[in-house]
């Protein structure tokens, strides 16, 4: 099994209080929504890492505690994050933000997969994003490429590339012969892909 | 896919974010449902006969005044259940004001008015048609507004429909104005208040079946 380290900037936020978190997340989130890229992928590292604890705290009170089963509701999540960013208020906090999108997520697995949600919570509220966050990632049994199964050959093969650390957009693009803004494109869509496999997946419970 | 592997493509295809799009989509969209709700109200119905001499009187101005005011809260509430983290359902009663407002009216105007008149007062001379026509051209607006909730991120399904419900009947009470012949406050007060709670009972049962996402 594969298990992906924390990088370092992800270690430092794992004590914070919930105004401690927010009060860095919402400067990064800033930047990212700005244009950003390092920014953005320092908010996903640092989020990833909050909401992981979160839904495994939440499944495990649901009576699941499968590790595979958290991943797969934060791959989830992340998505639902990256689509809706255009829906954060600038004003708001954006831990509640967050909370909310991965609160829905929660609550959609769970009923799609023909369990009761009455074990969840009502008050889980974002305070919990500040909680203990056992940070390792676990194995997803998602296989999220089948996802993009229907996309253009290209696309496929430019996501394959950029998903790998230290590929830079520019050169993936240039590899699969694409311009940037058309490989941004054809990423929107990939990720728009996944998005909709997932949302689709056991929607008849069983 | 692991899941540093997806949040490196979605870092790779991240683009700077609008987040004042939802707003601004939000006011276009009412103008251009109204815009259309107004059209279809003249061409069908046509304006009221005597509207030249009319659209002055309190009624008519009472009548725009309840939709526009309704239609204006649960528009800002609306957009804003499209954005997660955010609670506008605490401040939906405000909603309510103006119809308590016009509940009002027609209390006080009863009371002035001997009983013998009160049904005609409250019947007035079309209510059947103001109870259907209501609803009807409020679907208009619905529908944009479920077209607009479908590019937000909204958490509570329910509350959305709810919010576009009453900002489609405050939209189509503004434009039936122009049409609506009946001009005492206890007609408005009891059918146009059945007609939106028809609407946002109606948005609020339809839109959570529709926005999963």
């Amino acid at each position: 099994m594969r298990r992906t380290g924390s990088s370092p900037p992800v270690r430092e936020t794992q004590d914070l209080s919930l105004q401690e978190l927010e009060t860095r997340l919402r400067t990064i989130f800033l930047a990212a929504l700005a244009g950003d890229a390092a920014a953005y992928r320092l908010f996903l590292d640092t989020i990833s890492v909050r909401l992981r604890g979160y839904l495994r705290q939440m499944l495990a009170r649901a009576g699941r505690s499968e590790a595979s089963e958290a991943e797969d509701v934060l791959q989830e999540t992340l998505l639902a994050l990256h689509l809706s960013r255009h829906t954060y208020d600038a004003t708001s906090p954006v831990t509640a933000w967050a909370h909310a999108i991965a609160r829905y997520k929660l609550v959609d697995h769970l009923r799609r997969s023909g369990r009761h949600t009455a074990n969840l919570p009502l008050d889980d509220e974002a305070y919990q994003l500040a909680g203990p966050a056992d940070g390792a990632a676990s194995e997803a049994k998602l296989d999220l490429e089948r996802a993009m199964a229907a996309l253009p050959e290209r696309t496929r093969a430019l996501i394959g590339k950029v998903k790998l650390q230290g590929t830079s957009v520019a050169e993936a693009a240039g590899a699969v012969g694409m311009t940037e803004t058309a490989a941004k494109v054809a990423i929107h869509r990939g990720l728009q892909a996944m998005a909709k496999f997932l949302s689709r997946r056991g929607e008849r419970p069983g | 896919m692991q899941t540093d592997e997806l949040i490196a493509v979605m870092t790779a295809g991240h683009r700077p974010v609008d987040t004042g799009w939802l707003r601004r989509a939000t006011g276009l969209c009412a103008l251009a449902a109204l815009a259309l709700t107004v059209l279809l109200v003249l061409i069908v119905l046509g304006p009221r006969p005597d509207f030249a001499g009319a659209w002055s009187t309190s009624p008519v101005i009472a009548k725009a005044l309840l939709g526009a005011s309704i239609a204006g809260t649960a528009l800002v509430l609306f957009q804003r259940s499209l954005r997660p983290g955010l609670k506008p359902g605490r401040k939906l009663p405000l909603v309510g004001l103006p119809v308590a407002l016009v509940v009002a009216w027609a209390l006080a105007t009863l009371a002035q008015a001997p009983v013998a008149d009160w049904s005609t007062l409250i019947f007035g001379r079309y209510w059947r048609a103001c109870l259907v026509a209501v609803p009807l051209y409020a679907l208009v607006p619905l529908v944009v507004l479920c077209g607009l909730a479908r590019r937000g991120a909204p958490v509570d399904g329910r509350l959305t429909g709810a919010c576009a419900g009453l900002a489609s009947a405050g939209l189509a009470i503004l434009a039936y104005s122009l049409h609506c012949p009946d001009d005492t406050a206890p007609f408005l007060a009891t059918w146009y208040t059945i007609a939106i709670v028809a609407v946002t009972g109606t948005g609020a049962l339809v839109f959570p079946r529709v926005l999963r996402w």
